[in-house]
């Protein structure tokens, strides 16, 4: 049931995601121009250090780089709007053809990683809150809380150290070998220790998560109750606390996508993984400014959908926390 | 009839970083099927602990020490968790003291009962569940079962819900219930109504109960049997009227006669002095020694046995000794008669208010004045709820009035438009003359209106910052108002302030963690005194205390009162308490005052109907007539 308000919540949502992606693009524009480097550098390589002043100034007029910032912005808001997102200086390709080349690969790694993290942190926190001050709890508490501690792109180097280079087992960078592009299990092959990498630094975060939360519920009054109807102990903690806690876990999962997502785009670099974590680092190095610009665009635009998606979840939770709602409730709580 | 549960020298005790808690210790009782007994005593005795121990729901710091407990004769002390289960809901079930927490907030009525029902009953058909689930809220007298089988926790009423706890226990057709406390969390209309409920389902299904509470009246009502428990230990038991016409150990005298009805109009209110001891070291000899008037020498050395009084009643006290037998101890006069008449019959003699109510007080009497008071919540863009609806009423100085009804009748919005919390929608509020509610007035007087006038809350608990020592919570209404401490230092000032309030300045450098709830209302009163108001709000400040305890700080009140002189506005939902504090009491309901009059009046010739039912509800121990109740239930 879509009822007036509804709608009315949804195009106010609709609204401040795109201002929010306004001023996003203003940031990220003037932000990449008025950084040192040169932009011709990634379009004609070695070339355009040996251009003539005549040939730079003729180079630029091209690519429309020697008007002032706001004229460009201007224009490429203009463009941008029409559907034309300009050209990619290095791969010399539409930029929205050379993302869609990549973003396969991003996704793969990034949602499986993410979908990993949610399950194996469910049951690792299902695990420990069932023997909570146990030898199991204990150990797997102090590992974690160790993991969460490395960083991804030592992680990472330490992986490629003992099973790439020491061990020989994985491969050390890429997403296939050459020539193997359509092989699923040479995919799947270079995948594991990217894969394990994204998986192993977020998984203790929020599998802890998930633990203190499910203890939190299993000290409530409500379970005494379950309790002495007869519930064991494994149907009170699934059918009454795990219920209770799940609303919250899945906020605080679309709350966690930006935060994965970050860490997949280091892991990419380290890897030379062909995502568009690697793509956005390089766009960035080289001033391939419109390549950065839809790059920096569409990671906006995912983090700040999920934030609005978290706090949507947590408002069907807890009804106090709907805007227009919550003055209400906190004066009727207190009659 | 058979032993249906029989507990032998059961001996409970915690393991706690502090040394071991002994909560319970050498108790044996048994509960014949179909039969209610009740388990009373204050606060922190091991009421609650025993039952808990005794269907193992206790967490695992806690372990049985010593002690059996026989089921129908069979030994289940041993019992590990997955054959509790097996009992659990089927042969006991119990009903908790708090019905606000106990149901999962997330799920609908209907089917936390339908899990209750499905348990002990694997196979049932969906409709035949249904059908059971409509039965049972039937059966707990709520209307409406289709719709309310599909609300969740958060629509329904304290009372409705302790209905659908009690649902809950009586899914599985349990052979004995356990009431922890089932209406200690309700006012007093909803706890007759709940306390009735409890008689006729009991009778009814012929089922067994052992009752918890602090109250005695409650006892008295519910119970064919009553067990007082004092420090983990039973003190006394017997049949009902043996305890209540003929107690024998001092413990039980002294509950009774802390029994707002007992002290039979009386302007002061007998309370147990000190408080009961901590359980980490049990003291030597007779627990209750050092609160006993009766106190002999032995009782210091040696526990005594429980002595047979009647083959059915039993007292743990050395009077009831051969050799003290020469001492001639007797129980003090309780005034049961005067007690039993008090709801029936207006008492010969008129109260003596301290200040006589005359239709009009002279002006300069007047310190606060209430004109037409309204004031609404909005809960949805186009409803509002009327809190408070057209009340008007004054307070004279000195004058202590009272504000009673039921909850959600608006007495505590009152008292926050009083002191400026609510912006009320209509109406005047007039203090000293200044209209309060008028920024301009307010700004003004500011100053003198933020120190003369002060608010006590109903939860010492959560109105303490947790963070901040004793001291520092008592002076700090001083350090705001940048007032020069009149004793020297404010340690000084925070001293006298918290001995004043009958509490020793050892506790100046305590955490409110670290006290009692009557010790976190102290600190709470001496934090509001300290600042020598002459107007004082108190929302409920004894609700969340146990019948002694409240006793203490009605007293208390009635003291500081006195001697200070400040008026008082006193809002409570219990009657019987108020009585003794009161010159005048208004009566609440739905938003509306409904009658003020002085408090005698108010007892013996209420005008209203609705006051009338507020003073026909208070629990009032009538032998005779429980008896013959009992008899044609069954």
């Amino acid at each position: 049931m879509i009822s007036k308000r509804h709608l009315e919540v949804l195009m106010h949502k609709i609204l401040f995601l795109f201002g929010s992606v306004f001023v996003l693009s203003v940031l990220v524009f003037y932000v990449s121009r008025l950084a040192p480097g040169d932009p011709l550098v990634s379009y004609y390589g070695e070339r355009a250090e040996k251009m003539s002043p005549e040939e730079r100034e003729w180079a630029e007029n091209k690519l429309g780089l020697n008007d002032s910032i706001h004229v460009q912005y201007i224009r490429w808001l203009q463009n941008a709007f029409q559907g034309d997102f300009g050209i990619s200086y290095k791969y010399k390709m539409d930029v929205t053809e050379v993302i869609g080349g990549r973003i396969g690969n991003t996704l793969i790694l990034g949602g499986i990683g993410f979908v990993l993290i949610f399950v194996l942190a469910l049951a690792l926190g299902i695990l420990c809150a069932w023997q909570e001050d146990k030898l199991a709890d204990r150990v797997i508490c102090r590992i974690g809380t160790i993991t969460s501690c490395i960083p991804e792109f030592w992680l990472s180097l330490a992986g490629i150290l003992i099973f790439a280079t020491a061990l020989r087992w994985l491969p050390s960078s890429g997403a296939y070998s050459i020539g193997k592009e359509n092989s699923l299990a040479d995919r799947v092959w270079h995948l594991i220790l990217p894969l394990s990498v994204v998986v192993l630094s977020h998984l203790w975060y929020y599998a802890y998560m998930i633990r203190n939360r499910l203890l939190e519920e299993v000290r409530a009054e409500y379970v005494l109750l379950a309790r002495m109807k007869g519930l064991c102990r494994r149907q009170v903690l699934f059918g009454h606390c795990l219920r209770n806690a799940m609303p919250a876990y899945f906020s605080l999962m679309a709350l966690s996508v930006p935060h994965v997502l970050g860490g997949t785009y280091i892991v990419e670099t380290v890897f030379s993984y062909p995502g568009i974590g690697t793509l956005t680092y390089e766009s960035a190095r080289y001033q391939d400014y419109n390549l950065l610009m839809l790059l920096s665009l569409l990671t906006g635009m995912i983090v700040i959908s999920c934030n609005m998606l978290a706090q949507a979840v947590s408002e069907r939770i807890d009804p106090r926390l709907r805007m227009d709602d919550r003055r209400n409730y906190e004066e009727v709580d207190r009659i | 009839m058979s032993e249906l549960l029989e507990v032998r020298n059961l001996s409970v005790s915690f393991d706690t970083p502090a040394g071991e808690i002994q909560a319970v210790r050498d108790v044996s009782f048994t509960v014949k099927a179909g039969e209610v007994l009740a388990i009373v005593g204050e606060t922190g005795c091991g009421k609650s602990v025993l039952c808990k121990s005794i269907l193992r729901l206790l967490p695992d710091i806690a372990r049985i020490k010593a002690g059996r407990i026989l089921l129908n004769g069979t030994d289940i002390t041993d019992y590990r968790e997955h054959d509790m289960c097996g009992l659990r809901g089927r042969v006991f079930a119990m009903v908790f003291q708090n019905p606000m927490t106990v149901l999962n907030p997330s799920l609908s009525i209907g089917v936390q009962i339908a899990e209750a029902v499905k348990i002990h009953r694997p196979g049932m058909s969906r409709q035949a569940v249904e059908q059971r689930v409509l039965e049972l809220l039937r059966m707990v007298k709520i209307d409406h079962p289709e719709e309310r089988s599909r609300q969740y926790p958060g629509h329904l009423s304290g009372g409705m819900r302790q209905r659908c706890v009690l649902a809950i226990a009586l899914a599985g057709e349990p052979a004995l219930l356990f009431a922890d406390e089932p209406t200690t969390a309700l006012d007093v209309t909803i706890q007759a109504q709940i306390l009735n409920l409890f008689r006729e389902v009991q009778a009814k299904l012929h089922m067994a109960s052992i009752f918890v509470t602090h109250d005695l009246s409650v006892a008295a009502m519910a119970a064919d049997r009553v067990a007082v428990m004092y420090a983990g230990r039973i003190v006394e038991i017997g049949r009902v009227e043996e305890i209540f016409r003929d107690p024998r150990h001092p413990y039980t005298w002294g509950l009774m006669r802390a029994l707002p009805i007992l002290s039979g109009g009386g302007r002061r209110l007998y309370s147990i002095p000190g408080m009961p001891p901590t359980l980490i070291n049990p003291p030597k000899g007779d627990a209750f020694a050092c609160r006993n008037e009766y106190a002999l020498d032995i009782d210091y050395e040696k526990q005594p046995p429980l002595f047979p009084v009647t083959d059915t009643h039993f007292a743990a006290t050395w009077l009831l000794d051969e050799r003290a037998k020469g001492l001639a101890v007797k129980a003090p006069d309780f005034g049961w008669r005067e007690a039993g008449e008090m709801g029936t019959r207006p008492a010969a003699k008129p109260g003596s208010s301290l200040v006589k109510q005359t239709d009009q007080p002279a002006e300069s009497d007047i310190i606060l004045e209430v004109q037409h008071l309204t004031h609404r919540f909005p809960l949805s863009k186009k409803e509002t709820l009327t809190a408070v609806d057209d009340v008007s009423f004054q307070i004279c100085k000195g004058e202590i009035l009272g504000l009673i009804g039921e909850s959600g009748s608006g007495k505590s919005t009152v008292a926050r438009c009083i002191m400026n919390v609510y912006r009320p929608a209509g109406g005047e509020i007039l203090y000293q003359g200044i209209d309060v509610c008028d920024p301009k007035a307010f700004r003004t007087h500011k100053k003198m209106l933020q120190s003369s006038r002060q608010i006590i809350f109903q939860d010492a608990d959560a109105s303490l910052n947790p963070r901040k020592k004793i001291c520092d919570i008592i002076v700090e209404p001083m350090k705001l108002h940048g007032v020069k401490p009149p004793r020297g230092t404010v340690r000084a000032e925070a001293a006298f302030w918290l001995q004043r309030v009958g509490m020793d300045a050892a506790y100046l450098d305590q955490y409110p963690g670290a006290l009692s709830g009557g010790q976190r209302q102290r600190v709470a009163i001496a934090r509001a005194l300290s600042m020598e108001p002459a107007f004082l709000v108190a929302d409920e400040p004894v609700a969340s205390l146990d019948v002694s305890m409240q006793a203490q700080m009605v007293n208390l009140f009635k003291q500081l009162q006195e001697e200070l002189g400040f008026s008082l506005l006193f809002i409570a939902h219990d009657l019987a308490m108020v009585r003794f504090l009161c010159d005048r009491v208004g009566v609440m309901h739905r938003g509306k005052l409904v009658e003020i009059s002085p408090v005698e009046e108010l007892f013996h010739h209420p005008k209203q109907p609705h006051t009338r039912r507020l003073v026909e509800s208070i629990p009032v121990p009538k032998f005779d007539w429980i008896g013959q109740e009992r008899r044609r239930d069954r």
